[in-house]
């Protein structure tokens, strides 16, 4: 059933999402597209994601359960993200006792496993074949202003997609 | 300057002070959610500031509490929200702040998704979106960039890192035992060497 997999799908990225929601946005890609949305709406739909309040994983999550299956969808999906670590967090008294986890090989190992994610995520983002050479300039430039400036990357959001939509009405 | 009133506890006026509620937290994790755009790491300062101010917590003790948060899965606002909410006021703290959290994102992005099914074709519309979208692979570099700055580098986590990456690269679909497998393999690691 359409909603079970919407449900399981969000919950498996609710599991691995350590370290932000960057992490998954790769993972929740390649159990969405092109199945439940399209390439170029996930990614709209990710800077919009970004753009509004709230953590990405969950924005993401609410926006790809609402395009695929409405108000519902959304709910559900939301509510599957966060099932695993309302669960994880509540559980976590009764198992710290017993286990003794070394935290800063654990720490150490998460920022690994996390960056690794994140990786993967950058590797499905990136346009395959043939792009817009706009759209790479404007992407190249976002990359440059969040990497080696402090203006919040808000800006570059806002400002490609005017650029963009300034340069498609003049013709280009 | 105006005397207040002013209760025992150093000069912070009284209706400051008030003691956390699970009714409170759910309106402070409500509030600063829906006025931090930027995902967790813009909203973990924002909550900090908000909660020290208020008297619940001070700066230790919340990241110390942040610091448990993030070795749980979970985006890093709401984690942050469970274990400040469970700290202060147990379960029914740690549900209401949870919530709190949740719904000013899930009404502006429900609010947005519908604005966009509607007005998306529209060509000025969609070439917005396209721009925006753009910036989404660039972001993710950008991050990747800072945080392996920042990182403490060595061997054993280049290659773990690098390997980790490819494996999941190559079997995506597999991604959830070879992300926990390969966190395993890296915690016996480093707890190996640094030992």
């Amino acid at each position: 059933m359409e909603l079970l997999e919407l449900v399981w799908t969000f919950f498996k990225v609710g599991v691995v999402s350590f370290g932000g929601g960057w992490t998954v946005v790769g993972l929740i890609k390649m159990e969405t597209v092109p199945r439940w949305i399209d390439e170029a709406a996930f990614s709209s739909l990710v800077a919009i994601a970004q753009a509004t309040p709230g953590p990405v994983a969950l924005n993401a999550a609410t926006l790809v359960g609402w395009r695929s299956a409405g108000f519902l969808g959304a709910v559900l999906a939301t509510l599957s993200v966060v099932a695993f670590p309302s669960l994880a967090i509540a559980g976590a008294g009764l198992v710290g006792k017993r286990l003794k986890l070394n935290s800063g090989a654990l720490t150490e190992s998460l920022r690994s496993g996390t960056l690794a994610m994140m990786l993967m995520t950058l590797w499905f983002l990136l346009p395959k074949g043939g792009i817009d050479p706009v759209l790479l300039a404007l992407g190249a430039a976002s990359f440059a202003i969040t990497a080696f400036t402090k203006i919040n990357p808000l800006w570059a959001i806002f400002g490609a997609a005017a650029i963009n939509m300034g340069l498609k009405l003049a013709g280009f | 300057m105006k005397k207040e009133k002013r209760d025992g506890q150093g000069g912070i006026p009284a209706a400051i002070t008030a003691e956390p509620s699970p009714l409170r937290l759910f309106g402070v994790f409500f509030w600063i959610s829906a006025v931090t755009v930027g995902g967790g790491y813009a909203m973990v300062p924002v909550i900090e500031s908000t909660l020290e101010k208020r008297g619940w917590t001070d700066e230790e003790k919340f990241y110390d509490l942040f610091a448990a948060a993030q070795s749980f899965p979970g985006p890093l606002a709401f984690t942050t929200a469970l274990m400040v909410g469970k700290e202060l006021c147990g379960a029914a703290g740690a549900a209401a702040a949870g919530i709190g959290v949740i719904l000013p994102p899930f009404a502006s992005i429900i609010a947005v998704g519908a604005l966009i099914g509607r007005f998306g074709q529209i060509p000025a519309v969609a070439a917005f979106l396209d721009g925006a979208g753009a910036t989404v692979a660039g972001l993710v570099a950008a991050m990747i960039y800072k945080v392996a700055k920042r990182r403490k580098w060595n061997l054993y986590r280049i290659v773990g890192t690098i390997v980790l990456a490819a494996a999941l690269i190559l079997w995506p679909s597999g991604s959830l035992p070879i992300f926990f497998a390969g966190v395993a393999l890296l915690y016996f690691v480093e707890g190996k060497w640094n030992s």
